[in-house]
């Protein structure tokens, strides 16, 4: 943030790089200096033309360290134009207009939400009532990002004023030396006039942040001039053509847009960016100078993006399922995984509200146990970020809630990149269960050799009837990797199946076969009828969110 | 890790883990009931449009009603068992019809008389009804190969197919047909009173 301006030609001294504002014993000079440079004829000119300051520094591609002055106000301009005396007994000091191009913005006044018209005195004041808003809304963060959006009007406006000075002055040798540079936009000033004074009310800096300050300028009086439509067409037609190249015409707004500005431009409406300064016989370029300007409308808004929060589950309960379930006004089950996680992590970040993403997910009567089930908590609109210490006690409170149906490991705060990370790979994805099944006959111990014998076996499932009501009829072939009978010591019908099977693979039915659809199925492999009485899962194989892998 | 049940040293996790899964056997029924008394609800149609042409409708909490021949259906009184079943009945095959989607596109609408297949046996043959009125999503294909699966697991493997009726049209059916208890003293009644049913 070097302060470069003192070595640079007010003039022509526009380079990208942010300045902070300069020492109080520089600025005025410097300031003074730089509108003495500016060529008179054309400053007044467009001081008549009811253009404010800040625009007009930007036609003139003054410094961008100018700008966040304090005394921007056309009187100072007056005053310092070689042979002040002269202008001042000429012209009316209205100082009370509501400028012609950037129609309020740049001197920071709006109406806001309630329609009342807010003025500021300065950039700083302004950034006083945005960095109060957003403490209103109760955020607590460490960086944020200004986002604006203006009404493609402004880049109209500047057209024509353009057009108006180029008519006029083109044959001048200062303004051949501005044309061959792009305009600063009206969005970067007030960006560059605002960035500063709102990191340090806030206390923190701006940039790449999830915190977002969005700044919507709309202006809706756009339609109230004396032109009538057909000649606001024409005039729109030949601006469409003088373009530099870019292809502008798409963004151009027609006689019907610009009644209806809302949702305006993003953030580099080409219109703005590249003046039409190679605009050929615009015949009447006064046309919309008659109109009434009116400040435009600003809607503000700030919000944090959404906030990832993850882990693993476990579930110890058969009768919680993983998401809310409701059916008929009625909840199915005694809670969800979903609503115990996300209703002890929310309350902590003061979100607007949260989203339940897990890898799979199993029945409402089936646990989860082993390592766990990876899963994420996306909140909305987070207002603090927790801290180690907060993440650890609402891992705490969770696995210590005196029902003990759900708990968490590797509780921890992750970027975006971890959906992409919990996705990938979710249907490849082994997954191992034990059940305890029970079958129509005797267990003999030839049963246990001929279930261990089968590897990688292929089953061919029918969509199961219980969720054919909201499946395609499909036929699926899955997997089962390997299957182990464990014996239960008192009795001889019962026994414990450990099988690892393909993700996606419907345990229940391969073993009581669903009618015959699933096939092969336990019984159709022991040759007798086979029940399902209990499922656990006892492991999902996947590498993301364990205690020590985590980015 | 954990595949290895006989590694002789057990991490606390995996001992853990085992206390959970090992059931207590004191609580365990000796003959449990069937996934299909599980999770479906089973309604009768005795003498469905002619005598002793008895179906069931097992119908799932979901909506689906899976259909096929009772125990007591007269096809089954024939000697030699149920030689072939042949679901080229009406005005289409109704084994050749492809349901896809979520929404069953291409499924058929049929009524509660629609006939699904013809059974049979060495002596006669007999048609097989819907019983509800619906959408057919499935039919059971195997039974062209294995017809016998008819008799040996009736109400299991041996189901004929599977529909999907509104909901309107559910409770319209509802109302003629009979609850198993409701089926069993009738048959029951029949049978202790004389052999023929009429």
């Amino acid at each position: 943030m070097a302060n470069t301006a003192a070595t640079t030609d007010p003039l022509n001294g526009h380079d990208k790089s942010v300045t902070d504002s300069l020492p109080a014993g520089n600025d005025l000079k410097l300031l003074i200096d730089a509108v003495r440079s500016l060529p008179h004829p054309a400053l007044k000119h467009l001081l008549s033309l009811k253009v404010c300051v800040r625009c007009i520094f930007r036609i003139f591609l003054v410094h961008e360290c100018l700008y966040s002055c304090a005394k921007l106000s056309p009187s100072l301009l007056y005053s310092n134009i070689e042979n002040g005396s002269e202008s001042e007994g000429e012209l009316n000091i209205n100082e009370d207009y509501v400028c012609r191009i950037c129609l309020g913005i740049l001197q920071f006044v709006y109406y806001d939400q309630q329609n009342v018209l807010v003025k500021s005195d300065s950039a700083r004041d302004f950034a006083l009532m945005i960095a109060d808003a957003v403490k209103k809304e109760g955020h607590l963060v460490d960086s944020f990002s200004l986002e604006v959006s203006l009404p493609p009007l402004i880049s109209e406006n500047e057209n024509l004023v353009w057009s108006i000075i180029k008519k006029k002055y083109h044959s001048e040798e200062w303004y051949q030396k501005i044309v061959k540079s792009e305009l600063i936009s009206t969005k970067d000033v007030f960006k560059l006039s605002l960035t500063s004074p709102l990191e340090s009310l806030m206390g923190v800096k701006s940039g790449l942040s999830s915190f977002r300050i969005r700044l919507t300028y709309t202006n809706l009086d756009a339609s109230k001039n004396g032109k009538s439509t057909a000649e606001k067409i024409q005039c729109n037609k030949r601006r469409k053509t003088g373009a530099d190249g870019v292809d502008s015409n798409s963004i151009v707004p027609t006689a019907d847009t610009e009644n209806s500005n809302v949702g305006a431009s993003e953030e580099h409406g080409s219109l703005e960016s590249f003046p039409a300064k190679g605009l050929e016989n615009h015949e009447n370029p006064d046309c919309h100078l008659e109109k009434v300007n009116q400040p435009c409308h600003l809607t503000f808004a700030c919000s944090r993006a959404p906030m990832y929060i993850g882990g693993r589950y476990l579930k110890y309960s058969r009768n919680v399922s993983q998401s809310r379930w409701i059916i008929d006004d009625e909840r199915m089950g005694e809670a969800s995984v979903e609503e115990i996680i996300g209703g002890n992590i929310l309350p902590t970040c003061l979100g607007d509200g949260y989203k339940f993403h897990a890898a799979g997910r199993e029945d409402i009567d089936v646990r989860m146990l082993g390592s766990g089930r990876p899963f994420l908590i996306e909140i909305q609109n987070a207002r603090l970020a927790p801290s180690d210490v907060s993440i650890c006690e609402i891992e705490s409170r969770i696995n210590c809630h005196e029902s003990r149906h759900v708990m968490v490991k590797n509780l921890k705060v992750l970027g975006s990149e971890a959906w992409n990370l919990m996705r990938e790979g979710e249907a490849e994805k082994q997954k191992q269960y034990v059940a305890l099944v029970w079958i129509s006959r005797v267990l003999k111990d030839d049963d246990l050799e001929t279930i261990s014998s089968f590897k990688d076996m292929k089953l061919l499932q029918k969509t199961p009837v219980r969720v054919l009501h909201r499946r395609s009829p499909l036929e699926r072939e899955k997997i089962i990797h390997w299957m182990k009978i464990e014996k239960i010591a008192a009795s001889s019908q019962y026994f414990l199946l450990h099988l690892c099977t393909q993700a996606g693979t419907y345990i229940k039915e391969f073993v009581h076969g669903d009618l015959g659809r699933t096939y092969p199925s336990i019984g159709s492999l022991l040759g007798c009828r086979a029940e399902i009485l209990q499922l656990d899962v006892t492991d999902v194989k996947m590498d993301c969110f364990l205690a020590e892998k985590i980015q | 890790m954990k595949e290895e049940l006989e590694t002789p040293k057990l991490s606390e996790e995996e001992e853990e883990l085992k206390r959970l899964l090992v059931p207590d056997v004191a609580t365990l029924p000796l003959n449990p009931p069937s996934a299909v008394q599980s999770n479906f609800v089973t309604y009768f149609a005795p003498d469905f449009l002619k005598p002793g042409h008895d179906q069931y409708v097992h119908r799932h909490a979901n909506g689906l009603c899976v259909i096929g021949l009772a125990s007591t259906h007269v096809a089954f009184k024939d000697e030699g068992g149920i030689t072939s079943v042949d679901f080229n009945v009406g005005k289409s095959d109704r084994s050749g019809v492809k349901v896809t989607g979520k929404r069953k596109k291409n499924a058929q609408h049929f009524e509660s008389n629609t006939a699904l297949c013809k059974v049979s046996t060495s002596d006669a043959s007999y048609i097989v009804r819907c019983c509800v009125k619906g959408s057919l999503l499935e039919v059971n294909e195997r039974l062209i190969k294995q017809p016998e699966l008819l008799k040996s697991s009736a109400d299991r493997e041996g189901y004929v197919a599977i529909i999907m009726p509104r909901p309107a049209d559910w409770l319209k059916a509802k109302a003629s047909l009979l609850t198993s208890e409701e089926y069993k003293k009738l048959r029951v009644d029949c049978t202790t009173q004389d052999s023929s049913i009429s």
